[in-house]
């Protein structure tokens, strides 16, 4: 078995010791899908009330996604193609167009 | 790949049975993303699979001739180039970009029998770009990672 370094030594205490903290810190957030934690207390009422009326359609998630996001979606479609054409470019290198 | 498969049951149960509902389950999937989880990405991916699968079976040189590669290029720009106009088309009535409730869609109220309706509307037609893009996307991707064993 190889013996540890003095580094990897000090980079192991460094990450138990952020378990640890993480560990610590974690017991004070909100259970989740607790009613009255501070991230659902805000805007998600605001979204159930008025997705209906305001929107028009059943779905939050599609609501949100596709109007109050749409740069969002935009910008997500613009990347799966734009990564599709660069792998379009590495994968034809040497082959000539089909007549 | 680029040949018929060898296997009759193969092609028979796929050609009959799975490539049909395939279709029709995106389909669904993308019309009902508004009222239930759904909408253009998973739409295209489930197409795209369809796609895939007939590419696998039937044989390359048969799906090449309903969809060809260039055409699902030019499909794949669609997409994103209907997302792109349905954002810019507010610009012209005084309203932020993206914001489809200022769409001239107002005909349709009537046929949904609902006060306001632009904004969903607007949604699906993202969807449908979103749709069109990411199933022509996939199968290009496809096409193109088995060019080796077709063009042998």
């Amino acid at each position: 078995m190889r013996r540890l370094g003095a580094a990897n030594a000090l980079m192991l205490t460094a990450m138990a010791a952020f378990v640890l903290l993480f560990a610590y810190v974690s017991a004070d957030l909100p259970d989740r899908g607790d009613p009255s934690a501070p991230a659902t207390t805000r805007l998600t009422g605001e979204f159930i009330e008025r997705t209906e009326h305001d929107i028009g359609i059943p779905n939050l998630v599609s609501a949100i996604l596709a109007d109050v996001r749409g740069y969002d979606t935009l910008g997500e479609t613009v990347v799966i193609f734009t990564a599709a054409m660069a792998v379009l470019l590495v994968l034809m290198r040497g082959y000539k167009r089909e007549s | 790949m680029r040949e018929t498969h060898d296997s009759i049951i193969l092609q028979f149960v796929v050609r009959t049975f799975m490539v049909p509902f395939i279709f029709v389950f995106g389909i669904y999937v993308l019309i009902h993303g508004e009222s239930s989880p759904g909408g253009g990405f998973q739409a295209g991916a489930i197409v795209a699979a369809a796609l895939v699968l007939t590419r696998l079976t039937v044989g390359s040189e048969h799906t090449d001739r309903r969809f060809p590669t260039h055409l699902l290029m030019w499909l794949a720009s669609i997409g994103v180039g209907i997302y792109v106009i349905t954002g810019v088309v507010p610009l012209f009535f005084d309203s932020p970009y993206l914001d489809y409730s200022v769409l001239p869609l107002n005909w349709f109220n009537s046929v949904a029998d609902h006060a306001h309706t632009n904004r969903a509307m607007g949604i699906f037609i993202i969807e449908i770009g979103v749709f069109v893009s990411v199933f022509s996307i996939m199968v290009i991707m496809y096409d193109y990672l088995t060019l080796r064993f077709r063009n042998d």
